[in-house]
């Protein structure tokens, strides 16, 4: 588990969300998909507990059922539209990425949410990544053929 | 309906609840939700007040549905003392269960200490202090009901444990072999936290000095696990409304005991 892993929808930066849940696991019961995982005490003493996802196992399809039972805030219950999600964004790694490197591809692309919005195709049928309509849900890093994944997602930083 | 068995009742169902949460869930059918850091029965939602009171001390917030949460269990607690322990906490039940066979096999311990409540609220002040500055709610990581609620259902959910798991080992070996029920007595920050909430018309022990029925036997105080003298005075915080005394009183000293529990 990285230091800054991936947080569920609703989630503000990591110090406030390690201040805000009281871990009692509701968000991973609730997940359809089984996306979130709970960390246990071997992930770390502040971490124990808390809900996180690994995006190349299980990304989250944005299903919106996890904000609306957080119990204490530390996910933001009034947030609804999957558009509004910002768990991180999306980086491409140019070096490995298939289409930057000259071979067809289009897995993240077709596959993303914000369809059309937070992954574009340059000109030349590259995928780029709008950081500012990117909503992190890890889709993208999910489907990448490419292994280790040519596209991930980064956690929200702390404001 | 007999005290010990609504008693064995509730600790069973509390129980086959914490089972049934992840079950029913995995399904998909989310009725049923939570741990015993935050429970949701339907629409109405259940938080422990610790939980609750440190995410508010590191946020620096009040949370109206946070708030609203926590006001559910501590009105119980004013009312009826503190059931939760003795009558829900799977760490109780698992406690109690040892300490019945210690008893059987005679297990000698080589502690005693003075009953007192001092060292249970040392415990929560040492770590709600931690919880200020770390900036995260650390009672949470020796908060017994709440691991293993949270470990059952990590069991049925993802069929794996955490390590944390281990806390409730050492917790039963603690009071297995070195100190009588010293988790709960002494320790347990959850439990600490509750027993602030009462007040006169709380739901008590009562002993009826007056009657004759008393028969100065002291199996009420053979019956107490936690060690207390339910003919004395000061039993509160530390009594938590088991009633296993009264039960006890009841078989000695027949209907008209001297024991029973008072608004």
């Amino acid at each position: 588990m990285s230091r800054n892993p991936l947080r569920p929808p609703g989630a503000q930066g990591e110090i406030h969300f390690l201040a805000a849940c009281i871990r009692c696991g509701k968000c991973s019961q609730v997940c359809p998909y089984r996306s979130i995982i709970v960390a246990s005490l071997l992930d770390g003493l502040s971490m124990m507990g808390t809900p996180y996802l690994r995006a190349r196992e299980i990304p989250c399809y944005l299903c919106m059922k996890c904000p609306a039972v957080c119990p204490s805030g530390a996910l933001d219950r009034k947030l609804r539209r999957m558009q509004d999600v910002r768990m991180g964004a999306a980086i491409i790694d140019k070096k490995t990425c298939l289409p930057w490197q000259g071979t067809l591809c289009r897995s993240c692309y077709e596959n993303c949410p914000v369809f059309n919005e937070a992954i574009v195709m340059d000109n030349q049928l590259r995928p780029v990544v709008d950081q500012k309509k990117c909503v992190g849900c890890g889709i993208c890093e999910n489907v990448c053929p490419v292994d280790p994944a040519a596209i991930a997602v980064n956690a929200k930083a702390d404001k | 309906m007999r005290i010990w068995l609504l008693r064995r009742l509730t600790q069973l169902s509390t129980i086959a609840m914490l089972i049934a949460i992840p079950m029913l869930n995995k399904k998909g059918i989310n009725a049923l939700m939570g741990s015993l850091y935050s429970l949701a029965i339907g629409p109405i939602w259940i938080t422990d007040p610790l939980s609750g009171l440190q995410v508010m001390l590191t946020t620096l917030s009040a949370d109206s549905t946070l708030m609203v949460s926590m006001a559910i269990p501590i009105v119980f607690a004013l009312v009826f003392g503190r059931v939760f322990c003795g009558w829900m906490c799977p760490q109780n039940a698992l406690s109690e269960l040892f300490d019945f066979l210690s008893g059987k096999i005679g297990v000698k311990r080589p502690f005693r200490l003075p009953l007192n409540p001092m060292p249970r609220y040392a415990v929560l002040a040492v770590m709600l202090t931690l919880t200020v500055i770390l900036g995260f709610p650390v009672a949470n990581l020796i908060s017994a009901p709440g691991i293993i609620s949270v470990q059952i259902s990590d069991y049925f959910m993802e069929g794996a444990v955490g390590v944390e798991l281990g806390l409730i080992g050492v917790i039963v070996i603690f009071e297995f072999f070195i100190i009588r029920r010293g988790w709960c007595n002494y320790i347990c920050p959850a439990g600490g936290f509750l027993g602030i909430f009462r007040i006169a018309k709380t739901m008590s022990l009562t002993y009826r000095k007056e009657t004759d029925q008393c028969i100065k036997c002291g199996q009420c105080i053979k019956a107490c696990q936690l060690g207390l003298n339910p003919m004395g005075a000061m039993i509160y915080p530390l009594c938590h409304n088991c009633g296993d005394c009264i039960t006890a009183c009841r078989r000695a000293a027949g209907k008209e005991n001297p024991l029973s529990f008072r608004f």
